[in-house]
């Protein structure tokens, strides 16, 4: 490295007042000796000062309550900042999965029990019955109110027929003869599935 | 900042006081805007507040809220350079090479010279054309006037590595103004 590099090295530090009184006497014999170097520190001084000499930036004056009210707001909500680092994806999946498989495994033999199996097939035998639900009675020619009409009455063995409207009910299929006591005129129906 | 810390709102506005001026200024500086410094020097004064009880008392209160605006203007710089619609690098380059020469201009005389303002605009510029890592260490140290032993505090670096960054940044804000400090020089 020639003088003039170790010279220009030196600037910085120089400029600072951080060099050694034997840094200083060396820099400012040579640059006392070199044109070229002492143009150099002349340039990057003034580069220096005209940095340092920027205006200030003003800003507003009622920038302190502004920010005390949107501290207050900030500080009333959760720290917005320190945020538990998202976990992939793939572990939620994958662990989902696992307790899926894990209870499965756990039910399936327990399933395969003659008791449950029969309680199970009692259970479908009750379901397949089918159960009518009477409407209550009312007299020939009376109007038939909504409330009169049963809810929903489900046959699964059937195809499905989703009425929604009371009044529709009356397309559902009868599944088996009028329950009702003779005299008594009233509203039957079966909603198939 | 002991008071803010026991949540003393007057002791809070003092603070913002005192201070705003000089995150202010850091964050124009660093990021060549003047416009959204008040909104920008307002959310470093926010984090303060909702971190308040973060401060280690005994240290230097500058030191710590010049660290939240460095960072809060580093994100800002990423942040406007992934969006580029607003502010981009490349374009302050661009900006900078079309008026340098013309600043530079040899035929221009030097009665029809540079504005003051001008000057401090192209040099504004410059500094935003430095590659952010050099540029915050520079604003620091030759603008904010931090010692390099704050300066490596609040960036969380070595005393070394700050020193380097800023000679590096002093070099390639001298080549870059070159041409208008010899302007200004030439009889």
């Amino acid at each position: 490295m020639n003088r003039c590099d170790q010279a220009r090295r030196l600037f910085g530090a120089y400029w600072d007042d951080e060099v050694t009184q034997a840094e200083r006497e060396w820099l400012e014999s040579h640059l006392a000796g070199c044109p070229a170097c002492r143009q150099q520190y002349e340039q990057f001084a003034r580069t220096l000062e005209t940095v340092g000499s920027m205006p200030r930036t003003d800003t507003a004056t009622d920038l302190p309550e502004r920010a005390l009210v949107a501290a207050r707001r900030a500080a009333a909500v959760p720290d917005r900042i320190a945020v538990a680092p998202v976990r992939p994806m793939w572990i939620q999946v994958t662990a989902t999965a696992a307790l899926v498989l894990v209870a499965a495994g756990a039910v399936l033999p327990w399933l395969g029990m003659p008791g449950v199996q029969q309680m199970l097939a009692h259970r479908e035998a009750r379901v397949a019955e089918p159960r009518i639900v009477y409407a209550t009675a009312q007299a020939p020619g009376q109007v038939k109110s909504e409330a009169a009409l049963v809810d929903s009455v489900l046959n699964h063995s059937e195809d499905v027929e989703f009425i929604l409207d009371p009044v529709v009910l009356h397309r559902g299929r009868a599944q088996m003869p009028s329950r009702l006591p003779k005299g008594v005129q009233g509203e039957q129906a079966v909603i198939s599935f | 900042m002991g008071r803010v810390a026991e949540d003393d709102e007057r002791a809070f506005t003092e603070l913002v006081r005192r201070f705003q001026g000089r995150v202010g200024n850091l964050i124009s500086r660093v990021l060549n805007d003047r416009e959204n410094v008040d909104d920008l020097a307002q959310e470093v004064f926010v984090r303060v507040f909702v971190h308040r009880r973060n401060y280690r008392r005994g240290s230097k209160f500058s030191t710590w809220v010049f660290t939240i605006a460095a960072n809060l203007a580093k994100n800002e710089i990423r942040r406007r350079v992934r969006r580029r619609n607003w502010f981009s690098l490349d374009a302050l380059t661009e900006m900078l090479s079309d008026s340098l020469p013309q600043l530079a201009d040899p035929t221009e005389s030097r009665e029809q010279g540079l504005e003051r303002e001008q000057l401090q605009g192209a040099v504004g510029r410059a500094i935003a054309t430095v590659p952010e890592k050099y540029r915050l260490a520079l604003v620091l140290r030759d603008i904010e006037g931090l010692a390099y032993e704050e300066i490596a505090e609040v960036l969380g670096l070595p005393g070394g590595t700050v020193r380097s960054r800023i000679n590096r940044a002093r070099g390639m804000l001298q080549r870059k103004l070159q041409p208008l400090l010899r302007k200004q020089d030439a009889p």
